[in-house]
């Protein structure tokens, strides 16, 4: 029997596309393939404000991106309902500091607020004094910073497995095959899956299953780094104007550092770390918060970002076709549940909760 | 009488003999917990070789120091160490950046790594051998710290081949810990005063063995460490681990340590052994005695000498619990003669070993599952070459083999990686013989190795993320299939010791539960850092590695 709904990816942005129809009452089967997916490697950052890196490696897509900015405030408004709906993720909305150690850097940052703030962001620019009054684990050098209260984090261990409950609990069949070929019939890889309409949320695994569209999908390695626990003091979301670091401190005490240093496509597939960043990373992050040079790094490992066009991909792959996509487009663990619900909720004929239109895959049709 | 040095620990003075480690003068003067856990449980020493990251304290305001890898010093401020210490800066530490690019690279200062790196030197090469003890010599020559004589023939062995590596021009690194390892080889370590980027030519991987430990309820509890940590108190540091002490094990190791202690003034309450008597099985003992007659007999002297001290080994024995009261440990146990318990102040348990292969998994040589000592093993040609070009591996690193042939695979792989010939026909009948006696001597001590499936829903699965069986069950139960998943779940094998302890339990258990047999891929990725890692060493670490990226792109 046909399912309504098969989804592609078991990442969290096909977590919420299946939690989401059924929900809505559908029968839904989620496909992963499960290897160096299904939410497996994110640090639980939730991006709101520009992020100053991918603006420095893709400039051409910095108006993509700001016209995503009430994309990212629904994202995490969707991220809060979705802490209540399965009962706590350890989330927290504490705000996103982006610090300036320059006045160079300060004078980006207003140019950055001011953007943000006609996207009605909740942003603010802090003096050294008035960032010390609220962070003060950091450490010398730094002149202020940008506050962007929309931000937070995550815990993203506590939200996979709260989800996979829920599923579960849902009843959303969950398969593990490599999905090579899908058509609004059917996706197929060991086994065919049947169903109504599909859904492809396989980030960088998408353009590969959609020759129809000229998406560009590949995906970034980058480079993560945990510390083992210390009593929780840096509440904030932590990013630079200038340098590459997202540094935040899960409520259990674990210092997660990263923000897009490089990582190496492995043999198999598998993205292996760089020395280089690793060092380069932690020690960036050691003169940011010099508290946290008490504590070790106890692991490290690369996930795969999927930047695409720095805009979502949301909707059909033509009009009323019934294969689909949900593609957040960079900071996808912010994006995925909005992403995801989103999508399926086009997919399955019913109100999104979000305009799709300004990301419809129009843009990508050949 | 050398005098003492002296710290403080929370405030009250210590005196401890020079070159003790701190987990020794707080065992001497009488301090079981050395930090709290995120429930509130107290934790010592447990493996006594900077495996475990259990008996961390802070020292002079820097947290995460293990107490039994750090040496007593005048007037050190010790702390106990709370579960999440505070964000306080620490005092800045500043290491020295090291780029060295030996011929040879040996990692390891035991019984196969000196071997090797006295074999490539008298095959003329340069060699750097890199040892994380301050105090080389490994886990079987377990060497005296301080200026104390060599207690037995064994020490006394270790410090000749120790002296032989010295004179033969090797150059030592001790203190030097291994916190990387990728594709070159590249190593990275770091000691006191520096941090080291070591691009060898060729790499011999001697990393040895820690121990397999039995997990029961209450094997966290301060005062119930591995065998060998006990061994390394009273050998290294003439420590015992208490006055009373029961030793539960599988293998000669523990009777050995047994008799040490008791020698050292212990008295050994209970020797449990989980192999059954081997009196009821006279082939192996037959097998044992034709391969190494020496060795066997002092097996047999061993135990003559327990006996005469009123000890005598109870086979088919296990612990099943410890509960602990203060200072008191009360220890249960079963065997043939029905259950029984006693109250001590130091249980020692063991089960046999784990090879320390994380660097050889990290350069991703081939690795196969035995599943006769249920582990991983590389694979090797006959010189120990692993399938990674450039890198060789030898001893216990490679699945338990025993010093002796630890040390003929050394010669062997020290002079092939120094570009010398093959293994001499001795060195074959040498090995053959020693991997026979091996054989022999775990055929006669074979047992179960301890399964999940047998052990009670409260114990203690994953120490440093305290996750009970019943929890990871539940995860099971819940649909996870693989040990990523497990992991996400219950947090399982993401402490500090990196799933040293749980992932090997946990790799049998899952492919059990599915029927499959466990290979590489159900034990976790490897990663870096092999152990954990200061902020202050990445970052001494930065300039090294940052040139690096130039001269790649350089060569792009």
């Amino acid at each position: 029997m046909a399912d309504d709904l098969v989804v592609v990816g078991g990442g969290i942005t096909g977590q919420a596309a299946a939690l989401a129809a059924a929900e809505a009452g559908a029968r839904v089967t989620l496909i992963d393939w499960g290897r160096n997916a299904g939410s497996a490697a994110n640090a639980g950052s939730l991006h709101v404000q520009m992020q100053s890196r991918f603006l420095r490696l893709n400039p051409h897509l910095a108006e993509n991106v700001e016209r995503s900015l009430p994309l990212y405030r629904a994202a995490v408004a969707e991220w809060a309902r979705l802490d209540a709906a399965l009962g706590g993720v350890e989330m927290s909305r504490e705000g996103g500091l982006m610090l300036a150690e320059t006045p160079a850097q300060m004078a980006f940052l207003e140019t950055k607020a001011a953007r943000e703030r006609a996207q009605g962001l909740d942003v603010d620019l802090l003096d050294r004094g008035a960032l010390d009054r609220i962070a003060p684990y950091l450490g010398p050098g730094l002149v202020g910073a940008e506050l962007c209260r929309d931000e937070g984090k995550i815990n993203p261990l506590v939200a996979n497995a709260r989800m996979t409950t829920r599923l579960e609990a849902l009843r959303v069949r969950r398969v593990r095959d490599r999905i090579v070929s899908v058509t609004a019939e059917q996706a197929e890889g060991t086994d065919r899956y049947p169903a109504r309409a599909v859904l492809v949320a396989a980030a960088w695994g998408s353009g590969a299953l959609l020759p129809m569209l000229a998406m560009p999908t590949p995906p970034e390695p980058l480079h993560m780094n945990i510390t083992e626990a210390g009593d929780y003091r840096i509440r904030h979301l932590v990013q630079h104007a200038e340098r590459s670091i997202t540094l935040k401190q899960f409520r259990s005490g674990q210092v997660v550092i990263g923000g897009g240093w490089p990582a190496e496509g492995g043999a198999d597939g598998t993205p292996a770390v760089l020395s280089r960043s690793m060092a380069a990373n932690v020690a960036l992050a050691g003169r940011i918060a010099p508290g946290i040079a008490g504590l070790r790094v106890i692991r490290t490992w690369a996930g795969l970002n999927t930047p695409v066009d720095g805009k979502a991909t949301i909707g059909p792959v033509a009009p009323g076709a019934a294969l689909h996509v949900a593609l957040p487009g960079d900071a996808g663990y912010t994006l995925g549940p909005i992403v995801g619900r989103a999508a399926a909720a086009v997919a399955l004929g019913l109100e999104p909760p979000v305009d799709p239109a300004p990301y419809s895959p129009e843009r990508w049709r050949q | 009488m050398t005098r003492p040095v002296r710290f403080t620990f929370d405030g009250a003075d210590i005196a401890a003999a020079p070159g003790a480690s701190l987990a020794a003068a707080l065992t001497a003067a009488g301090v079981r917990g050395f930090r709290e856990t995120e429930t509130g449980s107290e934790r010592g020493i447990f493996c006594g070789m900077g495996v475990c990251q259990d008996c961390l304290v802070t020292v002079d305001g820097r947290p995460g120091r293990r107490a039994c890898m750090t040496a007593a010093a005048e007037g050190l401020d010790v702390r106990r160490q709370p579960a999440r210490p505070p964000l306080t800066p620490p005092p800045a530490t500043t290491l020295t950046p090291v780029l060295r690019t030996p011929q040879v690279l040996v990692l390891g200062g035991g019984a196969g790594g000196l071997t090797a790196a006295i074999a490539a030197r008298e095959a003329g090469a340069e060699v750097l051998l890199l040892d994380e003890r301050t105090t080389t010599g490994g886990q079987y020559f377990k060497q005296a710290s301080g200026s104390v004589p060599p207690l037995d023939a064994q020490q006394a062995e270790g410090a000749r081949l120790v002296s032989a590596a010295r004179a033969a021009g090797v150059e030592m690194l001790h203190g030097a810990e291994v916190w990387g390892a990728f594709p070159g080889p590249r190593i990275l370590a770091a000691d006191a005063a520096h941090v080291y980027d070591v691009a060898p030519r060729a790499l011999i991987v001697a990393t040895g063995a820690y121990e397999r430990p039995l997990m029961i309820p209450g094997w966290t509890e301060p005062g119930v460490m591995t065998v060998g940590a006990a061994q390394t108190l009273w050998r290294s540091y003439r420590t015992l681990p208490g006055r009373r002490v029961a030793v539960f094990g599988n293998g000669p190791l523990s009777a050995q340590v047994a008799l040490e202690l008791a020698r050292g003034g212990a008295e050994i309450a209970f020797l449990g052994e989980a192999a059954p008597d081997p009196l009821r099985r006279p082939g192996a003992t037959f097998a044992m005695l034709r391969h190494d007659p020496r060795l066997a007999a002092k097996g047999a002297a061993m135990l003559a000498a327990l006996a005469r001290r009123g000890v005598r080994v109870a086979h088919g024995t296990r612990p099943t619990r410890i509960a602990r009261q203060d200072a008191t440990l009360t220890v249960s146990w079963e065997g043939p003669r029905g259950a029984a318990e006693a109250e001590v102040d130091a249980v020692c348990l063991s089960f046999g070993f784990h090879p320390q292969n994380e660097v050889l998994r990290l350069l991703a040589a081939q690795m196969r599952f035995d599943p006769r000592f249920e582990q991983l093993r590389p694979e090797r040609d006959e010189t120990c070459a692993t399938t990674v070009p450039g890198v060789w591996a030898v001893g216990d690193c490679c699945g338990l083999g025993g010093a002796p042939a630890a040390a003929v695979e050394g010669r062997i792989a020290g002079r092939a990686a120094a570009g010398g010939g093959g293994p001499t026909a001795a060195e074959r009948r040498a090995l053959a013989r020693h991997r026979g006696f091996q054989d022999a001597l775990w055929r006669l001590y074979a047992a179960t190795t301890q399964r999940i499936e047998d052990m009670a829903p409260d114990t203690l699965i994953c120490r440093c993320e305290e996750v009970p069986r019943s929890a990871l069950d539940a995860s099971l139960d819940a649909g996870c299939e693989d040990i990523g998943a497990v992991k996400r779940a219950t947090r399982i094998g993401m402490g500090r010791c990196q799933g040293r302890y749980c992932a090997p339990a946990l790799a049998g258990y899952l492919a059990r539960r599915a029927g499959a047999d466990p290979v590489d891929a159900g034990y976790f990725a490897p990663r870096v850092p092999v152990k954990p890692v200061d902020i202050a060493t990445l970052t001494a670490a930065e300039p090294l590695l940052a040139a690096d990226a130039d001269a790649d792109a350089a060569d792009g």
